[in-house]
């Protein structure tokens, strides 16, 4: 296979002017948190519109949903820390920084020239041409993380797991001191009512979305990632509209149950497969004919989907609840088997 | 033309994600490894080629994009941000334990300042 050569698309390199814009803003501003943030997601949506570019929708559909719920994040942890950085009082730092920032940029730079404009003999076409007969599926990224290189998916998701174990075990029984000076305003109505009415409004529809999201992933763009991504983030949108006592009361407090229940069901369909005398996360598919859903291709790789896709609501319920919960301090206090509420709402 | 675009945008996020991480307060940093994780996203992306109108699904165009670095990179978005979070939380406790956000904890008050 040879390095496609490609024309100059204007619209490509645009997205690529302002990705870059964004990111030197970034490390200009970075001393105003908030702006930095905000010129941050910019950056990611720069990325996954060049991921649009160049013929990869699958990321385009994960980056978009990661932005997101990593947004959510960065703010939360923005309400725990002063509004800005103090600057350093080393001129000589400043330069050595800038000389490493440079060198390791260019570095980079190069590197990827080097990568795309030379022939690269791929392993893709193995995939490609295995994808519909050896895994039941036409996306083929879809096939690889949930069939092929479904041993690989279930490290993944480990660590995903492991990552939401260790920040619930950081964050377990923790209260903050808020800082008291060079903080960001806090809000004077924590749950506006329209925000409140709009989250319970989109919920099912965010939850339908994903849901097809998650069907057509064998076949089509999609699949669990970005599905499980999606009902974390209009999930987590509920905790920010009604607060985390309302919430809590709706959906039960013990995320990091779904996060075993996912990994647990990923594995077991892996297991699954020594019951018929498969190697390990073996898969299998046929087709079915349905009465009123017509013909119907499914894989039990797809078990495994649904495995990956619980996984990813837990973790993201499970990170984002956690810290969300630690910021509201005074209000709540936590008991062994839920919340309790002090406060007034 | 189109490559050295692309390559001169990744080098400018791993310039910029250097720079921050070099800082000495946490948050910059951990806006560093954002940062990081978009351009080697878009690195292990790049080592497939770049096509257009060729999304890796059987029967869509007659020549795909690889999959494989797409597979590799979707899982390494969210395992990011996993990472990220972890990273967060580890700095909030460390600012809450001593009361500052400064990356050296020891300098903090008389050193580096």
């Amino acid at each position: 296979m040879v390095a496609p050569s490609l024309a100059v698309d204007w619209v490509a390199v645009t997205v690529v002017g302002l990705t870059v814009v964004s990111a030197v803003g970034v490390a200009l501003f970075h001393r105003r948190r908030l702006f930095a943030l905000i010129l941050l997601s910019a950056v990611g949506v720069g990325v996954s519109l060049l991921f649009a570019a160049f013929s990869a929708p699958d990321l385009v559909l994960t980056q978009l949903a990661v932005e997101v719920v990593s947004i959510v994040l960065l703010l939360l942890v923005l309400y725990l820390l002063p509004r800005s950085t103090p600057s350093e009082r080393r001129p000589g730092m400043h330069v050595l920084r800038m000389g490493l920032a440079v060198t390791l940029g260019v570095a980079a730079a190069v590197l990827v020239h080097g990568m795309l404009v030379n022939p690269v003999e791929s392993i893709a076409q193995y995939y490609v041409d295995n994808a519909v007969p050896g895994g039941g599926g036409h996306n083929v990224v879809n096939v690889i993380l949930v069939d092929f290189r479904g041993f690989d998916t279930l490290g993944e998701i480990t660590v995903l797991a492991v990552a939401a174990v260790g920040i619930g075990t950081l964050l377990h029984k923790f209260a903050p001191v808020l800082p008291t000076e060079d903080q960001f305003p806090r809000a004077a109505d924590a749950h506006p009512a329209l925000l409140r009415l709009q989250a319970r409004v989109l919920l099912p529809l965010a939850l339908a979305f994903s849901a097809y999201v998650m069907l057509r992933g064998h076949q089509l763009p999609g699949g669990g990632f970005v599905a499980g991504l999606i009902t974390g983030g209009a999930l987590v949108l509920q905790y920010m509209a009604n607060g985390a006592e309302w919430s809590q009361r709706r959906l039960g407090g013990a995320h990091h149950r779904l996060v075993a229940a996912g990994v647990a069901l990923a594995t077991l369909t892996g297991v699954a497969s020594w019951g018929f005398g498969h190697p390990f996360l073996t898969s299998t598919h046929g087709h079915w004919v349905v009465p009123v859903l017509g013909h119907v291709e499914l894989a039990s790789a797809m078990a495994f989907d649904l495995g990956v896709y619980t996984t990813v609501v837990g973790v993201t319920l499970q990170i984002l609840t956690t810290l969300g919960e630690v910021t509201v301090p005074g209000s709540l206090s936590r008991h062994h088997d839920g919340w309790v509420q002090e406060g007034g709402a | 033309m189109m490559a050295v675009a692309f390559a001169a945008g990744v080098g400018v996020l791993v310039g910029a994600a250097v720079l921050l991480l070099l800082q000495a307060r946490t948050y910059p940093v951990v806006l560093g490894v954002v940062m990081l994780s978009y351009a080697v996203n878009l690195f292990l992306f790049a080592s497939g080629g770049l096509r257009r109108n060729a999304a890796p699904v059987v029967g869509s165009a007659e020549v795909l994009a690889d999959p494989l670095p797409q597979a590799l990179v979707l899982t390494a978005i969210v395992i990011s941000f996993a990472m990220t979070a972890l990273l967060v939380v580890v700095a909030v406790r460390a600012q809450q334990a001593f009361g500052d956000d400064h990356v050296d904890v020891s300098l903090g008050e008389d050193g580096d300042e």
